[in-house]
Formats: C-alpha cells, structure tokens, sequence
C-alpha cells in the first residue's frame, strides 16, 4: 500500500479550507493530507485549529513555492510514496486524485499534472490566460523538449524521487511552469491527466489582470535563465 | 595626469574610508569575509590615488583621454562589483531563511502533536 500525501497550500483561505478538506476525506479517504497555512492573515488558522485539521503554520509568509516545498520536506521526512498538490482555494475537485496519481501508481511516469486543455471540460479560464498558457507551454517545450499543455495547473502528483528533489529545490515565486521545467531537465518522465476544474469559490486570486504582464515577463525569464544554468543533468 | 589638488583631496576621503572600515570591524558590526571586498576596493583606490602613472597607462590604454575620468571609473566600477556582491549575499541569507522558516513549521507541527497526544 502506498503512502499518499495531499499538500494544500492556503494563504487567506477561511471560507475555503475546510470545504476542500472534507472533499478530499469523501473522495481519497486512504490518503493523508497536510494544509500549509502560509501565514494567513485572516482566520485560517483558527479554522484548521477548530476542525482539528493536519496542518502546519509558517511563522512568515513564504508564498506559494516555499510554501509547497515545506510540504515536500513533511512528506519527505515521514517517507510518503506519493505527494500531490491541491490548492485549498476550492478550485479543485478531489474525485479526479484517483485519475491523477494512477500513472504514478503503475509506474509509468515520475510527474503527473491534471490539466483543463486535454478535454477542453470544465472552467476553461479566459482567452488572455489561455494565449499566455500556450505561450509558457511553447517555451517550456522549446527550452527542454517536453509538451505540457496546462503548465499553470495546480494541482499535479509526484512521485519518492521528485518528492526528495522538490524538498531540496524549488521554485520560490510563480513555482508552477519552474517546476515542469526542472523536472523536464532532471529527465523525468511528466504525464497529463484530464480533470476538470472549478471557478474560485471565494477569495481572489494570487494573479490578477494587472500583474499578469509581469508575470510572463517574469516567468519567461526565469525559465530561460534556469535551462542555461540546470542544463541537462 | 590627476592634479595634486584632487590627490590630497582623495588621500583624505580615502582615509575617512578606511577609518569607518575598521571602526565598523572593531565594534563587530561588519562579518570580516564581507569586509575584505571593501578592503580590497580601498586598497585599488588608494594605489591610484599614490600613483597616478599607472592611471595614465591605464587610460591611454582603453581610450580614456582624462585619467581623472579613469579613476571615478574605476571607483564606481568597485561599488558595483560591492553592490553585486551584496545582492549574492541577500539572495543566499534569503535562501537560508527561507529554510529555517520550513523546518521551524515543521518542528511546530511535531511539537503540536506531541502535546495533543500528551
């Protein structure tokens, strides 16, 4: 039996967590969760408090990358098989975990990502986004070779090795397209699985239509900068 | 060739450089390994500033027609070498603290749990 791991990285989730929480107990009741609570500065912490949820609270906000990266880190220490991300903001629906960490199960690939654009069902996100999804995805198989169509997509499994490369590398700002790309150079093998996904239910979301210029330019860089100095290891 | 003027004029400021250095060293207030660039940047400066000459040579030799213009080159030349340095040190000190905050979360956790199951 393996031993799974749901990460849950929750900044100013309050009216969220416990909704994402129960979903994944109904869904994936033999996998073990983790909520990282990153410093919320609303009541996030007394809610997990309350329900008596496993979580861990980091003293100073981190943002998303050392955020999850604390999750590999629990998850490398107490000898987990499997770790999955899952964002605690409600977007996900936990009854596509069993479809997602299957690949990984049966050992057919390293990294599993759950994307919207395989088929093209669910919340879609708009056209802006999905041109400057396309666009990070073109870059990211140009830089190493490897098609990942929903390279901003959240919600992913990995598998004992990645988990112990995660813990001691990774991505600190805008993690999710770095983090295809390192695994990309590091050889592994990546695998999309189609989920569907929800409009946020409550909250806003960390990237808004403003910072989003700035956010390819800074992506785009980053992954430019990473392949020339990761090389192919 | 730099005037005598702007000769005792640097000689004083670099004095005033040096001093702070090493009043900032005594009371501990700067790490040695991150003093040494300092040094090393007053130590350029001062060389130049003693003789000139090599700043002539210097100049002639990259197309600087005032050597004067050669030393606030060279000057700020050392401040973004300094400058560069800095932001190396920031980005590891924030790399470490980045750490420390992950395993204090997760020592919090076990020591949560431990006294839950007290």
């Amino acid at each position: 039996m393996l031993k799974i791991l749901i990460i849950i990285p929750a900044y100013n989730e309050q009216d969220n967590i416990i909704r994402t929480i129960q979903d994944i107990e109904k869904n994936i009741p033999e996998a073990n969760y983790i909520v990282i609570n990153d410093c919320s500065k609303d009541s996030t912490r007394s809610v997990l408090c309350d329900y008596g949820a496993n979580y861990l609270d980091l003293p100073v906000n981190l943002g998303i990358g050392g955020g999850v990266q604390t999750g590999y880190r629990y998850a490398l220490e107490y000898g987990y098989d499997i770790a999955i991300q899952f964002d605690g903001d409600g977007q996900h629906d936990a009854a596509y975990i069993k479809e997602l960490i299957k690949p990984l199960e049966m050992g057919q690939a390293d990294v599993t990502i759950g994307s919207r654009f395989i088929n093209n069902e669910g919340f879609q996100s708009s056209a802006m986004r999905r041109l400057g999804i396309n666009f990070l995805s073109a870059l990211i198989k140009l830089l190493c070779g490897i098609r990942v169509k929903d390279v901003t997509s959240g919600m992913r499994a990995v598998n004992r090795n990645m988990i112990a490369e995660f813990a001691e590398n990774y991505a600190q700002d805008y993690p999710e397209p770095e983090a295809i790309l390192a695994a990309g150079l590091l050889k592994a093998r990546i695998m999309e699985v189609p989920v569907q996904m929800r409009e946020r239910q409550g909250g806003t979301s960390s990237i808004n239509a403003l910072r989003s210029v700035y956010y390819m330019i800074k992506v785009s860089t980053a992954l430019i900068i990473n392949r020339m100095t990761l090389g192919k290891r | 060739m730099i005037s005598f003027r702007l000769q005792i004029a640097l000689l004083v400021a670099l004095g005033i450089y040096f001093f702070l250095v090493f009043y900032l060293l005594k009371k501990k207030m700067l790490n040695l390994k991150y003093t040494l660039l300092w040094l090393a940047a007053g130590l350029v400066m001062l060389v130049l500033t003693i003789c000139p000459q090599i700043l002539a040579t210097v100049s002639a030799l990259v197309g600087v027609f005032d050597p004067t213009n050669a030393l606030f080159a060279v000057i700020f030349f050392c401040v973004i070498i300094i400058l560069m340095s800095l932001t190396a040190i920031v980005s590891r000190l924030n790399e470490r603290l980045k750490r420390l905050i992950q395993s204090d979360a997760l020592l919090e956790k076990r020591v949560r749990d431990l006294e839950r199951d007290r």
